[in-house]
């Protein structure tokens, strides 16, 4: 049966009771394909991880999911999928320590604000305690307090602008807080929201801060949108920093799906090899009366074989090696290594199933065209073929 | 057309090759052949090297297209058979043995002669059953799972003489099948090659230097100035 005769060839060709030399090839082909899938797989959770972790930090920490903007008191509980509802107030200020200044964005939020959700995302070191000052208490990044130099208990001074004055206001340092992400540490500055109203008398931006189940964003701001609210989502506020994360993404899918393009032309090579190797057999097995058809199968079965077992072990090792970089980046983030200084090392592994298949699939794709392709050479060893051999 | 008895004919076939890549007049290599081999009989044609004896032989078999000429094989003009009919007919009635066996290395001596019968749609059992038989039968069931590096020059031209007569074929083209070997070894595996096809009654077309060898056939053909005159 030609069906046993196919097994048999594609056993053989896969290693399976072959030699040395055939079973090295094999293994050596699958390790490469395996690496190049798992290198490939790897980087793009690690990337699309990153930036999904800046998101979260500018989403939970810089304006919310999404943002209501009125001063009105607003219940929001009769809306599905919140899951914080934040008033605060913001303006913008100038903080002043004895050596250095700095403009910053001065946040004012209510004691609920720091819920667990939130605090997952930061760092805090001690809080001040001591309470014999009448000054308000501020809180600062670790990025900040560095910028002016001062520690926990010190004095720095707010310079507060408005159209017909300047104010300054002393605070004391409350506490420091780290979201691992110093372009959004290097300029928030955190303080209760009563001194926010206090100090700036209804000039600063008041808005409610939604933070929302992430798959339902569009359609609750639809909703409030519907209900007559001025909504706008966080990418929308930060639209420079969406924009680049999001062009990161598709620039390193797209570098990624080229990689994977070449890896499948390469993986032609592998067929082209092993028909170059076998011209005499293919030629034997033609004169026995083979056909060219099933002889092409068989050597694209053991090609293809090869591909998809390699495919599955470089994604498997390439997820395995992504949710296991936590403890990694951890301690790269504990050495402070100032070259790394801008990048997030704080962030959940979130696996893309849909970029992981997209580059797996094109790379499947691609390469069963170029071994198609390759293996037209079949077509061209004539029985008579062997005679050369002989 | 063929008479009855005749299992191969050629008529007048000519066959040329180009001198050189860039032109130049071809080479005329045979002309005006005319050869039959008859069912179970046996031909030898010899000659001097590059004569064309082995053109000849590929040209009978179908693995290579004459000039002119026509080559009847079991009735049919094999010139008119496209790849898969040719392929069929390979499979189904003709046997080859080479020189140097070219026997496949990735695979032991039992799946060299079983792998032809799979492809002429025996199921594995049969195949292999067949195989063991025709192994047997040259003495090679001490060896059935060694692969080709593991065998003697003399086992390997014994495998390849199972491997071509396991699909019982018509006729067995064999081209210097002793020619790599050494006089003991060669005249072990004439002796075999004579019995078997004695045997099976089936046809064959040697190609030799070896006058002796040649000698044992019904005809011998010799292949001088590009045209075979029979020499004994």
């Amino acid at each position: 049966m030609k069906q046993a005769l196919f097994g048999l060839l594609v056993k053989r060709k896969l290693g399976f009771g072959a030699n040395r030399a055939a079973k090295r090839r094999i293994l050596f082909n699958l390790l490469l394909i395996t690496l190049v899938v798992s290198a490939l797989v790897f980087a793009q959770i690690f990337v699309v991880s990153m930036s999904r972790g800046i998101a979260d930090k500018y989403a939970l920490l810089g304006n919310g999911h999404l943002q209501v903007h009125t001063t009105d008191d607003v219940d929001f509980s009769g809306y599905e999928n919140m899951i914080d509802v934040q008033k605060v107030g913001q303006s913008y200020a100038l903080i002043y320590s004895p050596s250095a200044n700095k403009m910053v964005r001065l946040k004012g939020v209510q004691d609920t604000y720091f819920s667990e959700l939130r605090l997952a995302q930061l760092t805090m070191g001690e809080p001040y305690l001591q309470t014999e000052s009448n000054l308000p208490q501020i809180l600062l990044s670790t990025t900040l307090a560095a910028t002016l130099d001062v520690q926990i208990g010190e004095r720095v001074a707010l310079m507060l602008v408005s159209q017909s004055s300047i104010r300054p206001q002393l605070c004391i340092v409350q506490n420091f807080y780290d979201s691992g992400y110093q372009e959004l540490d290097a300029n928030l500055v955190f303080s209760d929201y009563e001194l926010i109203t206090r100090l700036f008398q209804g000039k600063e931006d008041t808005y409610y801060e939604l933070l929302v189940d992430g798959d339902t964003l569009q359609q609750t701001k639809q909703t409030l949108q519907a209900d007559g609210y001025a909504v706008t989502s966080w990418d929308e506020e930060n639209y420079a920093v969406a924009t680049n994360l999001n062009t990161s993404r598709q620039a390193v899918l797209g570098v990624m799906v080229a990689v994977a393009i070449l890896c499948g032309y390469f993986i032609s090579e592998l067929s082209r090899e092993l028909v170059e190797d076998d011209k005499y057999k293919i030629a034997m097995l033609t004169l026995f009366g083979a056909t060219k058809r099933l002889i092409r199968q068989s050597y694209f079965s053991t090609v293809m074989a090869v591909t998809l077992l390699a495919v599955l072990l470089g994604t498997l090792l390439g997820m395995t090696l992504a949710l296991n970089l936590s403890p990694l980046l951890a301690s790269i983030a504990a050495r402070s290594i100032p070259s790394l200084s801008y990048y997030l090392l704080d962030f959940s592994i979130v696996i893309p199933y849909l970029d992981i298949l997209t580059i797996t699939c094109v790379l499947v794709v691609v390469s069963i065209l170029s071994v198609m392709f390759s293996l037209r050479r079949v077509s061209r060893i004539e029985p008579i073929s062997c005679a050369h051999f002989d | 057309m063929m008479k009855s008895a005749e299992v191969l004919r050629l008529e007048q076939v000519f066959k040329s090759f180009p001198a050189t890549l860039r032109g130049g007049p071809p080479i005329q290599i045979l002309e005006g052949i005319d050869l039959n081999l008859e069912r179970s009989k046996s031909i030898a044609i010899t000659g001097n090297s590059g004569s064309g004896k082995s053109t000849l032989l590929q040209i009978s078999a179908g693995l290579m297209q004459c000039d002119s000429g026509k080559i009847w094989f079991e009735e049919q003009d094999i010139s008119r058979l496209d790849d898969d009919a040719l392929s069929q007919l390979r499979s189904r009635s003709m046997g080859f043995i080479f020189q140097s066996s070219l026997l496949l290395d990735d695979f032991t001596a039992l799946e060299n002669v079983q792998i032809p019968a799979m492809i002429a749609g025996k199921s594995e059992k049969q195949a292999k059953q067949q195989a063991l038989e025709m192994l047997s039968t040259v003495g090679m069931q001490d060896r059935l799972h060694h692969t080709s590096d593991q065998l003697s020059g003399g086992e390997r031209q014994r495998v390849a003489i199972a491997r071509a007569l396991v699909n019982s074929p018509t006729v067995i083209f064999a081209d210097e099948p002793t020619g790599s070997l050494d006089e003991r070894n060669a005249s072990v595996v004439e002796d075999l090659l004579f019995s078997l096809v004695e045997q099976q009654q089936v046809a064959l077309m040697l190609i030799t230097h070896n006058n002796s060898f040649a000698q044992r056939c019904d005809i011998v053909y010799h292949l001088h100035d590009r045209k075979v005159e029979v020499s004994s």
